[in-house]
């Protein structure tokens, strides 16, 4: 199951985001995206996902285009892992594991046995057994992350696609989250994720894209990636900011 | 009831499977009391009854019991003619606005929206006094009152459409829309006769079940009762729906579908509710609030449990209504006076976002 991006563009009216990306997602690696501010990342997220209709080029699951894909079963094979939120309502940590369950039930009908059972698996599964019956609202930031990505488990996707996900997170939480990730690779999920730390790619990926001016400036393993002026290059940084980076 | 979810006597995990055994009972529960609640209703007024007369008079009405032919005519003309068309006209209005405001609430990811947010009332409030401005007639003041709600949430959405389709922007064309409608009510009392219509009108708005007939139910009954199942069908998508947009997608949810389908069935309801009684304010911001203290957010069993706390809300509004003062207090007055104290009670429970 691939998730590949073929000359993707995208335009908001008259302002170009995107043009000509191409990027694969593939099971049983973790592919970190990163670009700077407004490079495009978010909308290239909610292309990859189906959640934005490309104005060229497409986006193929399993070499069938996304718009080919009935909603149901594409939320089976894809699924995403937003920014850290606060629901509106407390919903019990159990409840918002079962949405996941929403594309195999359907929406008029209650879950089933299978359902409850499968969520209870990703609850385990992310160490959250203990808190179901807690509120989401309540929860700190890094279990609210364990939370969406148990609800994303339990949809029984391959592909997960978080966007900037250690955002929110305390020094412990980003390197366990970035832990979780890499064992969600090695378990056959496809992992991709956005983020601002060129560490968190060095750390958890296997390979980085960059993203500069609506297109993938390079694409290829960390080591070779990330160099420094890369790096500089990407977020702008002037002669002063290059020796911090030198210094790290 | 909300007291047997936290009692600190228990241990931790008796406790929750307490707390577990009284939510799982609690719709069974309100199923029950639902009817009970118009049991005690129909022997209230100025000829009371006890509720064994009326379980009585119902079994006399099956043929398992026998009543005196001159006391039955008496119940006939007392529960039949009288009371039972504004029992079930108090149920009917009482769960269509509970379970509007709930549905509303999920839709817009917001609990402080009522039904009213897209100017449902105030175009029907204006279709209303337009009705009795030109002609009076009870017909053409129930036509008026659905069809400009409608068309009062129908402006609001188009104009959303228009700027963009967010639901931000439907937040504001409601506005926009209830303002317009607001304009016109004001201009149609400004031309009301001020010796009859104009009393009429203010009388109307103020909300009352006096008008209720067997006639009307069984006209505007069906579609409400077809609108708030389906709403309450719609629970577990709302769910994800409030969660935001972009993560109902991923989930498989038709967002735009479910969104707007939901607005319709509830401005459907609401508007109907108006028809039937004029303005009953407070029952769906309160009682979905008060729900979710008992039930918790989850639509699906929050839907029909607000339906279900609406209906007796109103039946003991009503009730109050009726017996208080010699003459009948306008409805809407009495859950604006009842509302306002019990909604301050909810807001201090109302921790952890909007819950006990």
């Amino acid at each position: 199951m691939t998730l590949r991006a073929h000359d993707l563009r995208f335009a908001y009216r008259a302002r170009t985001v995107l043009q000509g990306v191409n990027l694969t997602v593939r099971p049983g690696e973790v592919l970190a995206l990163l670009g700077g501010n407004g490079a495009g990342k978010s909308t290239l997220l909610r292309l990859l996902l189906g959640l934005l209709r490309p104005t060229g080029g497409e986006v193929r699951l399993h070499e069938r285009p996304l718009s080919a894909w009935p909603r149901r079963a594409l939320a089976r094979e894809l699924a995403y892992v937003p920014q850290l939120h606060q629901a509106p309502f407390p919903y019990r940590v159990r409840e918002v594991v079962l949405l996941g369950r929403l594309p195999s039930h359907g929406l008029l009908a209650a879950p089933s046995r299978a359902d409850l059972h499968a969520a209870d698996v990703a609850l385990a599964e992310l160490e959250l057994t203990a808190l179901a019956e807690r509120r989401y609202t309540e929860l700190s930031g890094g279990e609210r992350q364990r939370v969406l990505i148990a609800r994303a488990l339990a949809q029984g996707a391959r592909l997960l696609v978080f966007d900037e996900p250690s955002n929110g997170l305390d020094y412990g939480g980003q390197l366990r989250l970035l832990a979780r990730m890499r064992r969600l690779a090695q378990a056959g999920h496809g992992v991709l994720f956005t983020t601002h730390h060129p560490d968190h790619a060095r750390q958890a990926a296997d390979r980085v894209a960059l993203l500069a001016d609506g297109r993938i400036d390079a694409d290829g393993a960390p080591a070779e990636v990330l160099t420094e002026a890369a790096v500089a290059r990407l977020y702008g940084l002037n002669e002063d900011e290059q020796r911090l980076l030198s210094a790290r | 009831m909300t007291a047997c979810f936290s009692n600190p006597a228990l241990p931790a995990g008796l406790a929750r499977r307490w707390r577990g055994l009284c939510r799982a009972s609690l719709p069974a529960l309100l199923a029950l009391a639902t009817p009970l609640a118009m049991l005690l209703a129909l022997g209230i007024g100025r000829f009371p009854l006890p509720p064994t007369e009326v379980l009585g008079y119902a079994l006399a009405k099956l043929g398992w019991l026998s009543l005196p032919p001159a006391r039955l005519a008496l119940l006939d003309n007392l529960i039949i003619d009288i009371r039972l068309p504004r029992v079930l006209t108090a149920v009917l209005v009482g769960s269509a606005l509970a379970c509007s405001g709930a549905a509303y609430q999920a839709v817009f990811r917001n609990p402080l929206v009522s039904p009213d947010l897209l100017g449902v009332l105030a175009g029907a409030a204006a279709g209303a006094a337009l009705g009795m401005l030109y002609g009076g007639d009870w017909r053409l003041v129930q036509l008026g009152a659905f069809a400009l709600g409608g068309a009062a949430v129908l402006l609001g959405v188009l104009l959303a459409s228009w700027c963009g389709g967010s639901l931000i922007t439907l937040v504001l064309g409601g506005m926009i829309s209830g303002a317009l409608f607001t304009a016109i009510l004001s201009i149609s009392k400004y031309l009301a006769d001020p010796y009859n219509q104009l009393p009429a009108i203010v009388y109307w708005l103020m909300g009352s079940l006096a008008m209720a007939n067997l006639d009307d139910l069984a006209r505007l009954g069906p579609p409400m009762l077809l609108a708030m199942l389906a709403m309450c069908l719609c629970g577990r998508g709302l769910d994800a729906l409030s969660m935001g947009d972009d993560e109902a997608r991923s989930l498989g949810v038709p967002v735009r579908a479910l969104r707007y389908g939901v607005i319709a069935l509830a401005t459907l309801a609401s508007a109907l509710t108006v028809s039937l009684a004029g303005m009953i304010g407070w029952v769906g911001l309160l009682i979905p609030h008060l729900a979710r203290l008992l039930a918790g957010p989850g639509n699906a069993r929050l839907l029909p449990v607000s339906a279900c706390l609406g209906a007796i809300f109103l039946l003991c509004a009503d009730g109050l209504a009726r017996t208080l003062t010699t003459t009948e207090i306008p409805l809407g007055i009495l859950t604006e006076l009842l509302g306002i104290p019990a909604f301050v009670l909810v807001l201090r429970r109302a921790r952890h976002g909007w819950t006990a």
